[in-house]
């Protein structure tokens, strides 16, 4: 349990990012919308010229098709050029320790991983990447990724807003989201993370004789610029390794509370920006109620378990209390960013991890987590709708037979895509590749395999394994699994809602989407969905582990 | 027919092809080294790593665990026992009371009195909730707050 200090701290974070969220959400919506902003002196000039420069006509209109290929091929070539940077980082500059080019497996899972938003690392960055490829590869598909994420939302929501004709136009959509939201915000965010103790450097790895005469290598670098992105794009790739327990990427509890504010801050804008985008602001409540309340419900299960004490995997720095909210959040949002050993956290507070990710809407990600909201939300509304005998409608449309099959096909894709490889993991003994991992069968072992591809299809990112899983089965499967698990619901849901351009609206719904009572059917709704479909994996994991550890506490 | 079928196919890759460099250019190149100059000049100790000078000499980075060994120093978490090493393997504290059980040895190495070992590390507490929290101490801070308050148990060190 957690005292009163740390629950107002728990507390104190979340509002702060519910409050700048909502004041956020206006400006956003000013730039997907078009609308006046203050940078538009500054911005409006550049763009022009950008868009001619790319030849891209901002005027034309997108139907899904266009939209969703936009976009999916602007990232095919975005990895294309960061898979050979990887793979080329040895004749590449700045590479001051002269590090070798990068395998093509393991390139082709880093370049998936974070064109994808997952940020899955089967490396350690300090001791593989180069200046070069962290700047290139690394924070360029952070920026990109997450501006994608914010784009498809945005186009799903035209295509569900009443009287909207299309879905907009992606290339606009991107170079705006870039330059007027992540950009400016990370720029910032980055300066502050230097002022607070994060390098910002090109000059080379730092050797020096310590106090007692031993060599010691200080791992500088480019550090600072990626922190930023990789929390506010929700992203959760690190610079190192150790992620955020490394100091130099976390180097004191006041940079850990900012990590934990940037990631919560776009996830809950965007819940802001669905109810003003979509034209009815009150929509905005089941969301925000839903996906606020399934975070409680994570922080509620993480924290009734005991709060580990300063050991194994905890940095002292954080303490248990921190490291397992952390745990928590980045999970809730998808981030995947890390300030502790996963081993080093309670088996609820990994149970609670699970729930994050299963449901990849607490808030969930940057963008895909309302897209997947609106997904549970169109669920719910067919559910209820058969139960009390009304026609289905949400946001004026009547819910048809074809957009129930595609929001099922797009959340089945979730458990096909974690379970059948983490079954063909034990199935094909490509497990036991994973140096360390014990060839007994345990709830551990199998929590571990089961989060590795938990993480990869819900684009988190987090991971027990790490660099040990850079075997080539690891880096393919979990390489197939984080590119579908990223486009085949993005696809979808996009298709869902292109269906529902020129649909005809009615004025009152018999069914009102917008009330307290509807959001906790939905609470309930997805509650009941993801644990029916893995419980018993649940079981198998991490609910096994808890309760070996309880009856070892009993004797 | 065949060049403008080709024509209209670079039409419509055209902007995929320049936005993917134009992004890489713009958040991979200019942006990462935009904060660097900046920070370069605004925040030089914190952007090189924090690092930290013993007599005029470099000796390493008040983040990063300085891997002490003589009983005469405290000791990192990474030194003393492997089996509860940090996620990190550098973390550069060590909780309160592990500082505290280390007196002993350190005045025993020294011969500086246990009281005063006390209130040096007491001295450098840090919190992980600012004013509230776990207390810890950071090992290379306070070994060298402790060369400085007694020079003569150092020799050679300053």
């Amino acid at each position: 349990m957690i005292d009163a200090i740390q629950a107002l701290t728990v507390i104190g974070i979340l509002a702060a990012a519910l409050i700048s969220g909502s004041l956020l959400a206006p400006y956003v919506v000013r730039v997907l919308t078009g609308a006046p902003t203050r940078l538009d002196r500054l911005m409006d000039p550049v763009e022009k010229r950008v868009y001619r420069l790319i030849g891209a006509d901002p005027s034309m209109a997108m139907g899904w098709r266009q939209y969703f290929f936009a976009a999916l091929c602007l990232n095919l070539a975005q990895m294309a050029i960061a898979f050979a940077i990887l793979v080329g980082q040895g004749i590449l500059p700045l590479n001051p320790q002269r590090f070798p080019g990068v395998s093509w497996d393991l390139a082709l899972n880093t370049v998936i991983s974070f064109a994808t938003n997952t940020n899955l690392q089967h490396y350690a960055g300090e001791v593989t990447l180069s200046y070069f490829s962290q700047m290139t590869a690394i924070q360029f598909l952070q920026f990109t990724s997450a501006a994608t994420g914010v784009c498809v939302m945005a186009a799903m929501v035209r295509g569900f807003k009443p009287g909207s004709a299309h879905m907009g136009n992606f290339y606009v959509d991107f170079v705006r989201v870039l330059t007027r939201i992540l950009l400016p915000l990370c720029i910032l965010a980055a300066l502050v993370l230097v002022a607070l103790g994060v390098p910002q450097t090109i000059g080379g790895y730092v050797t020096v004789r310590t106090v007692e005469g031993a060599t010691q290598t200080l791992f500088v670098g480019p550090v600072a610029s990626l922190v930023a992105i990789m929390q506010i794009g929700t992203n959760g790739g690190g610079y190192f390794g150790a992620n955020s327990a490394y100091p130099f990427q976390n180097p004191n509890p006041a940079t850990d509370v900012l990590q934990i504010y940037l990631m919560l801050l776009i996830p809950t804008t965007l819940i802001f920006v669905f109810g003003e985008l979509i034209g009815k602001k009150k929509e905005t409540r089941p969301i925000l109620i839903a996906s606020y309340g399934l975070l409680a419900i994570d922080l509620v299960i993480a924290f009734l378990g005991s709060i580990p004490v300063v050991g194994p995997g905890i940095e002292t720095r954080f303490g248990g209390f921190f490291s397992t909210f952390w745990t928590v959040i980045t999970t809730a949002v998808t981030t995947g960013s890390v300030n502790a050993s996963l081993s080093g956290i309670n088996p609820l507070g990994i149970m609670s991890a699970f729930m994050g990710m299963l449901i990849q809407a607490t808030p969930g990600g940057k963008g895909v987590g309302v897209m997947y909201m609106i997904m549970y939300i169109v669920i719910t509304v067919f559910v209820v709708g058969l139960m009390t005998g009304r026609t289905p409608e949400y946001l004026g449309a009547k819910i048809n037979a074809r957009d129930v099959k595609l929001v099922m096909a797009a959340f089945l894709v979730h458990p096909i895509s974690v379970l059948l490889p983490t079954i063909a993991a034990y199935a094909t003994k490509a497990v036991y590749a994973i140096p360390g991992f014990s060839s007994l069968p345990t709830s551990v072992g199998f929590t571990q395999v089961l989060y590795e591809f938990a993480s990869s299809a819900a684009n988190n990112g987090s991971d027990f394994f790490g660099a040990a899983a850079n075997t080539q089965f690891f880096n393919l499967s979990t390489a197939a699994v984080m590119f579908v698990g990223r486009y085949v619901p993005i696809a979808i849901l996009l298709a869902l809602a292109g269906s529902m351009i020129g649909r005809k609206r009615v004025a009152e719904q018999s069914l009102r989407t917008d009330g307290a009572a509807f959001s906790f059917v939905l609470v309930g709704s997805i509650l009941l969905l993801v644990v029916l479909t893995f419980l018993p994996f649940l079981i198998l994991g991490p609910l096994l582990t808890y309760f070996q550890g309880m009856v070892n506490f009993f004797g | 027919m065949a060049t403008s079928a080709k024509g209209s196919r670079w039409k419509t890759y055209r902007p995929v092809i320049a936005l993917s460099v134009l992004s890489m250019l713009v958040c991979g190149l200019a942006y990462p080294l935009l904060i660097t100059g900046v920070s370069q000049a605004a925040f030089p100790y914190q952007a090189n790593g924090s690092q930290v000078q013993l007599g005029g000499r470099t000796v390493g980075s008040y983040y990063i665990d300085n891997g002490f060994t003589l009983p005469i120093f405290f000791h990192g978490r990474n030194e003393t026992n492997p089996l509860t090493a940090s996620a990190s393997g550098v973390d550069p504290d060590i909780t309160l009371s592990e500082a505290l059980s280390q007196v002993p040895r350190v005045s025993n190495a020294t011969g500086i009195p246990v009281p005063n070992l006390d209130a040096l590390v007491m001295a450098h507490e840090h919190w992980t909730l600012w004013i509230a929290g776990d207390p810890y101490v950071n090992v290379l801070e306070l070994n060298l707050a402790l060369i400085a308050a007694y020079p003569s148990s150092y020799p050679g060190y300053s």
